[in-house]
C-alpha cells in the first residue's frame, strides 16, 4: 500500500476560497476583516513570515497592517500600540510575531492582546479554553491546521488511537487538547520518552513535531495510519525535511503529508480563518446591541 | 505482591504542618493570609464543604469569610461581590463553591475571579499557564495528586502515565502537570475502544471517570503505582473508588483507597493555593 500524500497546498486553497466567501458575505453588511501584525526587529525570517501573511490577507480579501518596531523598543511602547489597536473597530485580529528580541517579556506582550482579537490562539485565556473545551476560542493555528487537513481528508477521529510526538507549548499541547476534545484518545510522547516506539506503532493518527529530521522510520508506524508531519528542518546540505522518513513510511501509512508542502501552508490559512471568524464574532455582538425597531 | 496504601490523611497531615511553617513566616512579616467563599443557595453537600473549609483555614492561621446568598441571586450580585474581593487587600484567595443554581452560568461567573486569587484553579487563564508550562495555580485535586505522588517519592520523570477521564478540572490538568514533570502521559476515556492496551503500560495509573469498578486487577501493570479520583456511592451506601481495591492492591506497589486517598488532599492543597497566592502578592515564590 502506498499512503495517499495529503496536498496540503490544494487543501490551504481550498479552506481560503470557502472563507473567502464569508469575507464577500461580511463585506455586503460594510465589514472588512483586519488583521494587524506587531513585528519587533528584523529578523530575516520573521519578516518572510510576515510577508506571506499579509498575502494571504491581500489574497482572500482582508484589509491587513504591519505595526513595525525598533529591535531595542520598550515593552511599554508596545503594549501602548497593542491597546490602541485594541480599541480599533478596523482591526479584527492583532498578532505579535514571534521570537521577540530577550529583552522583551512575550508573556506580557502576549498577555496585553485582547482575547477576543487573539487570532494566534496565545493568550492564556485562549489557552486554558482548549483544556475547557470550549468551542468559541481561537485554535492555535498550526494544530488546527493539521486538525483541518485530518477532517478535510475525512479521517475519523474520535475513538481512534492518537500520538502526537512533540509537547510543545504552540503545538503538541494544543493539538493533544484539540484532539481528546473530539473524543480520540491521545498519547503525547517528547524527549524524555523511553520507549517512542511503543507509542508511534498503536496510532491511528501520528502527529509529529519533535523538530528532529527522521525520528520516524517505518517499522514504529502502524500499517494504515495516518501520519501527520509538522516538522521543518533544514539539513546541511540545504534540503528541507520533516521529522518522518517520508520514502519509507509512506510505503506503510494510508494518508502522508510531505515536508514541505503539507502542514506548512495551512498555518496562515488559519490565522486568516481566525480573523475572518473574529469579525463574524464582533459582527454578531454588535447586531445585539442594536435595537430593534418597534 | 500486597501494595503499599498512599495514605492521603497522613500525606494531607503533613502538607498541613509544612504550610503552617510558610504561613508563620508570612505571620512574622505582618501579613495573614485570606480566603472568601462564595456560597450561593442551600445544596447540603456544599454547606459542608464550605464549614470543613472554613475550619481548616482556623487550623492552620488562615483568616476566611463566606459570602451567602440566597439560590435566587442574580449573576450581577455574584459579580459585584467578587469584583470588590478581587481588589479586598486582606483576600488572597476567592472560591466560590460549585454547583451553582441552574440559572447562574458558572463558567462565566469562574472568569471574573482575578486569575491571582483563583485558588481552585478553574480560570481559563490558569488554566492556560498550565498549558504554557508555567503553571500559577492549578486545580486542587490533580495538585493533591502530584502531590501524593511526591510524597510518595514516586519518580515521574520518563515515565509512563495513564489518566483515565479527560475532564476540565482533573484529568487534563493532571495531564498537563505530569507532562511538565517529563511523563509519557496517555489519556483515555470512555471514548477508548481498548482501555486495558493503555492501562497495562502504565507505570502511574489515574483513574477519574466515576465508574465503579472500572479498573481491575488484571489491568494493571505489575508494580505500577495506582492513583484513584473517583469517589462513587453504592446503592448499600459504601463509597468506593474506580478501580477495584482488591484486586488491583494484589497487582500494584502502591495505591490510593477511596475514601482516605485522593479524596483528603483536596482542602490541603486549597490552603496550599492560598498561601501561595499570598506569598506571590508580596514576591515571594
Amino acid at each position: 500500500m502506498t499512503a495517499k500524500i495529503i496536498d496540503g497546498n490544494a487543501v490551504a486553497r481550498h479552506v481560503r476560497g470557502e472563507w473567502k466567501k464569508r469575507v464577500e458575505a461580511l463585506k455586503l453588511r460594510g465589514i472588512v476583516p483586519g488583521l494587524a501584525v506587531v513585528i519587533v526587529g528584523d529578523s530575516p525570517a520573521s519578516r518572510v513570515y510576515v510577508r506571506n501573511k499579509v498575502k494571504a490577507c491581500a489574497e482572500v480579501g482582508l484589509h491587513s497592517e504591519t505595526h513595525e518596531f525598533p529591535a531595542d523598543s520598550g515593552e511599554q511602547t508596545i503594549i501602548k500600540r497593542i491597546e490602541e489597536l485594541n480599541a480599533n473597530p478596523a482591526i479584527h485580529g492583532i498578532l505579535v510575531q514571534l521570537p521577540l528580541p530577550p529583552h522583551l517579556e512575550t508573556r506580557h506582550l502576549l498577555g496585553a492582546i485582547a482575547i477576543d482579537k487573539d487570532v494566534d490562539g496565545f493568550h492564556l485565556y485562549n489557552v486554558g479554553g482548549l483544556v475547557v473545551g470550549e468551542n468559541n476560542i481561537f485554535p492555535p493555528c498550526t494544530p488546527y491546521g493539521v486538525q483541518c487537513l485530518l477532517e478535510y481528508e475525512n479521517i475519523p477521529i474520535e475513538g481512534q488511537n492518537v500520538v502526537v510526538v512533540g509537547a510543545s507549548n504552540i503545538v503538541g499541547k494544543p493539538m493533544a487538547l484539540m484532539l481528546m476534545a473530539k473524543d480520540a484518545t491521545v498519547s503525547i510522547c517528547h524527549i524524555k520518552t523511553r520507549d517512542l516506539a511503543q507509542y508511534t506503532i498503536l496510532a491511528d493518527i501520528l502527529i509529529v513535531a519533535a523538530g528532529c529530521p527522521r525520528l520516524i522510520s517505518a517499522p514504529m508506524v502502524k500499517r494504515g495510519a495516518a501520519v501527520i508531519d509538522v516538522g521543518i528542518n533544514q539539513l546541511p546540505d540545504g534540503r528541507l525535511v520533516g521529522d518522518v522518513d517520508f520514502d519509507s513510511v509512506k510505503e506503510k501509512a494510508s494518508y502522508i503529508t510531505p515536508v514541505p508542502g503539507g502542514v506548512g501552508p495551512m498555518t496562515v490559512t488559519m490565522l486568516i480563518c481566525n480573523t475572518v471568524a473574529a469579525a463574524e464574532r464582533n459582527a454578531a455582538k454588535n447586531a445585539e446591541k442594536i435595537p430593534v425597531p418597534a | 505482591m500486597a501494595a503499599t496504601l498512599l495514605d492521603g490523611a497522613a500525606i494531607a497531615h503533613q502538607v498541613f504542618s509544612r504550610l503552617k511553617e510558610r504561613i508563620h513566616t508570612l505571620h512574622a512579616r505582618g501579613l495573614q493570609p485570606g480566603l472568601a467563599a462564595i456560597l450561593i443557595g442551600e445544596n447540603s453537600a456544599s454547606k459542608i464543604y464550605i464549614k470543613n473549609k472554613a475550619q481548616a483555614c482556623q487550623d492552620v492561621g488562615v483568616y476566611s469569610e463566606v459570602h451567602r446568598f440566597g439560590a435566587d441571586c442574580s449573576e450581577e450580585q455574584v459579580f459585584a461581590i467578587i469584583q470588590h474581593l478581587n481588589v479586598d487587600p486582606r483576600i488572597h484567595g476567592v472560591l466560590v463553591q460549585l454547583p451553582l443554581p441552574a440559572h447562574l452560568n458558572s463558567e462565566r461567573i469562574l472568569q471574573a475571579i482575578a486569575p491571582a486569587k483563583d485558588v481552585d484553579g478553574f480560570n481559563w487563564v490558569n488554566l492556560g499557564a498550565m498549558v504554557a508550562g508555567h503553571t500559577m495555580l492549578a486545580p486542587c485535586t490533580p495538585l493533591g495528586v502530584m502531590t501524593m505522588l511526591d510524597y510518595a517519592r514516586v519518580p515521574i520523570e520518563g515515565r509512563s502515565a495513564v489518566v483515565v477521564g479527560r475532564s476540565a478540572i482533573v484529568g487534563k490538568p493532571l495531564a498537563l502537570m505530569l507532562i511538565a514533570r517529563g511523563a509519557t502521559v496517555s489519556v483515555c476515556s470512555s471514548k477508548t475502544p481498548d482501555l486495558r492496551q493503555y492501562t497495562l503500560m502504565a507505570d502511574i495509573l489515574a483513574v477519574a471517570v466515576g465508574n465503579p469498578g472500572l479498573v481491575d486487577g488484571s489491568m494493571i501493570k505489575p508494580g505500577a503505582v495506582v492513583i484513584d479520583v473517583g469517589i462513587n456511592r453504592l446503592p448499600g451506601g459504601k463509597l468506593v473508588g474506580d478501580v477495584d481495591f482488591a484486586s488491583a492492591s494484589q497487582v500494584a506497589s502502591r495505591i490510593t483507597p477511596v475514601p482516605g486517598g485522593v479524596g483528603r488532599m483536596t482542602v490541603a492543597m486549597l490552603l496550599e493555593n492560598t498561601v501561595t497566592a499570598t506569598e506571590r502578592s508580596v514576591g515571594i515564590d
